[in-house]
């Protein structure tokens, strides 16, 4: 495990296999698999802080724990948090691994065993044309050749919706809400929104239920 | 939580919000919509209970043409141009007499409603409603109106009208009797009742859609119409978010 010195104690409770919110994503890894054919997923949600890197690393963990092999590979170009949260440095990455010289599996790190993180790695261009580069959903497939699950931490809805990458160059979308933060309403445009734009929505995490 | 045996979710529908989310919502906010269904219950019984009553008398009349008349249309003229020879202020200062009628005459104005009416034979008829405040007062103008028009009638018996034709007949076809009571307590609170659960239902809906709590799974699938694959518990140390 390579969890920084200033790593955040949320992390470290996510990735403990005795946390209490283990079971919940257990639960939720569980659901996920029966879908089937959902090697790759898109992990986004109506406005930020819902908790959208947390949902990956807790469920990425939950799945390692269940013997499976995932990656949570962090596509939130304009305000990356997955290193952050790790307490983790941001030197290579997904955008390290765009130009086809190594797979991105090299460019991340297993934070527990069978969960491999990949941060987004230095960003010297533009964000948005970044998630355009036709290079990312290569790179993810490639990496969905070593893992069972790739999760994909995505920025928020409004953002997917502008990239053709992340609405359909993957399996599947989830939707994070947050149960106090999220008002219904823009829950709701948020999931028309990606309906009508054709996105293979799996469904919702209802994150941070009393 | 909802199956997941589905590849994504390819929903109903979703323009309109389906029964089961109104009767959702309804649900959770029953106070608010049982609050408001019987605050207006209450005010209209109030209303309907302490409110002055009203007496409805009806008496009616039937006048004859002393010639056949061809059409609806011709029946009625004739009638309002024998309304407009027989019906003056002193025919209806000579009502209020007879009617016993102490207030304003723009007050008794108010309460009569003479209509022309086609008898059930056929013939023009004048229908006279009188509102009281007490049965027999309703009666008696609404009687005084129907004889004091007959009466009227037969002064113009044999003079022709405008239009040339002689009146042969009016007759009082039908007495009032005392009316029934109008204000009904109870159906006034039905109504209310009824559009307090339309106001408290859309007030309802519009507050549930303006919310940022959300009570479970349910709630999401219902509101959304997505399966929720799963629920996380609030995770209070967690302080970095995505």
């Amino acid at each position: 495990m390579r969890l920084g010195a200033t790593s955040d104690a949320g992390a470290r409770g996510l990735l403990d296999p005795d946390s209490p919110v283990r079971r919940h994503y257990e639960e939720l890894a569980g659901n996920l698999l029966r879908m089937g054919g959902t090697g790759s997923v898109v992990v986004t949600s109506p406005e930020p802080g819902t908790g959208r890197t947390s949902i990956c690393l807790g469920l990425g963990a939950a799945l390692a724990g269940m013997g499976r092999r995932a990656a949570v590979v962090d596509c939130n170009l304009e305000n990356s948090q997955l290193h952050r949260m790790l307490g983790e440095p941001n030197f290579v990455g997904l955008t390290s691994g765009l130009d086809d010289s190594k797979p991105l599996e090299h460019f991340g790190y297993e934070v527990i065993p069978g969960l491999l993180v990949v941060p987004t790695g230095p960003i010297l261009l533009d964000p948005v044309s970044l998630l355009e580069d036709e290079g990312i959903p290569k790179a993810v497939r490639g990496l969905q050749k070593s893992r069972d699950l790739v999760l994909l931490d995505a920025p928020v809805a409004a953002r997917v919706l502008r990239s053709p990458n992340l609405l359909g160059g993957f399996d599947g979308v989830l939707l994070v809400v947050h149960a106090s933060r999220t008002l219904k309403s823009v829950a709701r445009e948020t999931t028309d929104d990606l309906l009508e734009a054709g996105a293979n929505l799996l469904g919702v995490v209802l994150n941070g239920c009393s | 939580m909802t199956s997941t045996s589905g590849r994504g979710w390819r929903g109903r529908a979703r323009d309109d919000p389906s029964l089961s989310e109104i009767l959702y919502v309804l649900q959770r906010r029953r106070l608010l919509v049982v609050g408001v269904v019987l605050v207006l219950a209450g005010i209209a019984l109030l209303f309907g209970i302490f409110r002055e009553p009203v007496y409805t008398a009806e008496a009616k009349v039937s006048v004859r043409p002393q010639e056949e008349l061809d059409g609806e249309e011709a029946m009625l003229a004739f009638l309002e141009e024998v309304r407009g020879a027989v019906v003056t202020q002193e025919m209806l200062s000579e009502v209020r007499r007879r009617a016993g009628w102490e207030a304003e005459p723009k007050a008794f104005s108010e309460r009569l409603d003479p209509r022309t009416v086609a008898n059930t034979d056929g013939g023009p008829g004048l229908q006279i409603r009188f509102l009281g405040n007490e049965p027999g007062q309703a009666a008696l103008a609404a009687n005084a109106y129907a004889e004091l028009f007959v009466e009227g009638v037969e002064d113009l018996r044999d003079r022709p009208l405008a239009d040339g034709v002689p009146v042969a007949e009016a007759v009082v076809e039908q007495r009032a009797v005392p009316g029934d009571y109008s204000p009904r307590p109870l159906i006034y609170a039905a109504i209310a009742a009824g559009t307090g659960l339309l106001i408290g239902g859309a007030a309802a809906l519009i507050l549930e859609g303006r919310a940022s709590g959300w009570r479970g799974v349910r709630d999401v699938e219902l509101t959304l119409r997505v399966q929720v694959l799963g629920t996380i518990p609030d995770y209070s140390s967690k302080k970095t978010e995505g």
